[in-house]
């Protein structure tokens, strides 16, 4: 564990200075996911603003809610989105051996050597519109430890959506297009789910758990989630186990390019 | 001298799409593609001995750069069995590259925008090399091929050279007990080959098995004591490199400068063939030295004509291999 750690630290480490070696290019990138994340909520308040409403949800709750669904994407992002990008390339260019030499798994080495520093001006918008939403809403000290065990909940279901996507690019090469699917079905992680009928609130908790990455943790924090439903938590370790055993089992069906 | 690998009916098997050319056709790939099975590598059986340099040879697609990968571990065989360092490198891939590494001319293990220090260090955490030991072998790596300088410069601004000296050193920091070279010379000025012969020459020399495809046969004849030629997924040749020089028999190539014109017959009763002819005073000649031995034939010749210049040679690696890729299959 600790070599994996040492690993982890000194690839991540290397991306940093990849990142630093394009200081504009950074710069820009972190400027620019910033500006793009924050206008999703402005259309909350444009919908609030004309009179509209989700039911039973306050603005600032719905800005809470998607607060949160920006933190944990920008984190999920910095994570995990170079492992989708680089795996698709890697299969595509067949140059997944360079991957597969190293003494260590595969998803753990592309997670640490794709870490992208890029995408902290998701985790600083989504920070800086969760603490303006707190200041606007009543949060009991009691229900932070519910909130942090189901926003690690939905974190486990947002790094599973960037394996699964991952994964599919051993079958499917070149898929650019995945994402943009996943993207959509994540779409549904954006909002109060009793917005949606009863078979979308289901799938979306049992199925592909993307509710539970912000629904459910910012209603611990509205103190509307009891120590009862901690159980939400296993559909997002399973979901999270599932996808790095699809992983692995993709990575089987690597197959390179003509030599 | 044990074997370090041991290969037993390696196959591989791809199934990929037949589709025509043309708008027409690629509408019609839409909807139905035909399959087609790809036999890469077909029944290959081979071992390699331990701290030898083996070239691994084939033409383009030949299936070589398949059969090193599942060395590698990085490619899972169809059928068949390898085991290497008594790992079966497909199963514990892990543990096995461990103790191997690898070289490919045209796949880098550096990070492009920083410096190679940096991607070195990123490998010592990887491997859990300990600090002082890797400082040690970073240092006489560094110092074997003197780029103790330009280490520490991004890789993007690296010359070809010595990025590829970068990637032996990359590829080498963990001490690897066998290394797996795929084009290790390819684009290379002969300064740079020279030096990269010379490291793996050293290296070598320590115990290191080497396995070395490549389409440069001076790689090959410099450096390699036996070779395995693959052609059509199949292995067509497996013996040391004497053995590959004299596959198409005893020939040597005679260029002969005359003081005269050329006006004489090639003897091809005694195993001799105009090959090329410079000019009326300049040509080459194969003998074949089984048929008559080149004393025999150069006092034949003697008796023929009056020659200023003579010399007598090997036949060219080239000939040898293309003679051997020419050879149909036997399926």
């Amino acid at each position: 564990m600790r070599v994996f750690f040492s690993a982890y630290r000194s690839c991540v480490a290397a991306a940093f200075a990849t990142a630093a070696a394009y200081r504009i290019n950074f710069l820009l990138s972190l400027f620019i996911t910033l500006c793009f994340n924050l206008g999703f909520p402005l259309v909350t308040l444009l919908i609030y603003n004309a009179g509209a409403s989700f039911p039973g949800w306050s603005l600032f709750e719905v800005l809470l809610l998607q607060a949160i669904f920006t933190l944990s994407s920008g984190l999920a992002s910095i994570m995990f989105s170079g492992v989708l990008w680089a795996t698709m390339q890697h299969v595509r260019e067949g140059s997944f051996e360079v991957v597969l030499l190293k003494p260590t798994g595969p998803l753990m080495f592309l997670m640490a050597t794709n870490f992208s520093p890029d995408d902290l001006g998701l985790v600083v918008g989504g920070a800086g519109l969760f603490a303006a939403a707190l200041v606007f809403v009543d949060v009991s000290l009691g229900a932070w430890p519910m909130f942090l065990l189901l926003f690690a909940a939905g974190f486990a279901v947002m790094a599973g959506l960037n394996i699964f996507m991952a994964a599919t690019s051993f079958k499917w090469v070149g898929n650019s297009r995945i994402p943009e699917i996943f993207d959509s079905v994540m779409a549904f992680g954006k909002y109060p789910m009793g917005i949606f009928p009863q078979a979308v609130r289901g799938a979306a908790t049992f199925v592909i758990p993307v509710g539970i990455i912000a629904y459910y943790p910012a209603n611990a924090l509205l103190g509307q989630v009891d120590a009862s439903m901690a159980w939400v938590i296993l559909p997002c370790g399973l979901f999270l186990a599932a996808s790095v055993w699809t992983y692995r089992r993709m990575v089987r069906l690597y197959e390179g390019v003509g030599g | 001298m044990m074997n370090v690998i041991t290969v037993e009916n390696l196959r591989k098997t791809y199934t990929t799409y037949k589709r025509g050319s043309g708008f027409g056709e690629t509408v019609k790939s839409l909807f139905k593609r035909e399959k087609v099975e790809v036999n890469a590598v077909d029944d290959i059986s081979l071992a390699v001995k331990q701290g030898t340099i083996c070239g691994l040879l084939g033409p383009n697609g030949a299936g070589k750069s398949t059969t090193i990968k599942m060395l590698c571990g990085t490619l899972f065989p169809t059928s068949g069995k390898i085991e290497s360092m008594g790992f079966r490198p497909y199963e514990d891939r892990k543990k096995y590259v461990r103790g191997i590494g690898a070289v490919f001319g045209q796949r880098s293990q550096l990070v492009w925008d920083i410096p190679p220090v940096d991607s070195f260090n990123m490998n010592r955490a990887i491997y859990g090399i300990p600090r002082e030991e890797y400082r040690k072998t970073l240092k006489h790596l560094s110092e074997l091929f003197e780029v103790e300088e330009i280490i520490n410069t991004p890789t993007r601004v690296l010359s070809l050279g010595e990025r590829m000296k970068c990637e032996f050193i990359m590829a080498m920091l963990h001490k690897p007990k066998i290394v797996f070279l795929d084009e290790p010379t390819i684009g290379l000025d002969i300064i740079a080959k020279a030096k990269i012969r010379e490291f793996i020459r050293s290296i070598n020399a320590t115990g290191t098995t080497f396995i070395l495809t490549t389409h440069d046969l001076e790689d090959v004849a410099q450096l390699a004591e036996y070779v395995i030629i693959i052609n059509h997924g199949k292995k067509v040749f497996d013996d040391s490199l004497q053995k590959l020089q004299h596959y198409v028999g005893e020939k040597k190539i005679v260029a002969l400068s005359l003081a005269k014109p050329y006006g004489f017959d090639v003897p091809a009763a005694v195993g001799a063939r105009l090959i090329e002819q410079k000019s009326p005073v300049e040509l080459v000649l194969e003998v074949d030295t089984a048929k008559t031995p080149i004393n025999d034939f150069m006092e034949l010749l003697s008796r023929k004509v009056s020659f200023l210049d003579i010399s007598v040679k090997a036949l060219p690696m080239e000939e040898i291999i293309a003679s051997i890729y020419a050879k149909p299959s036997k399926e």
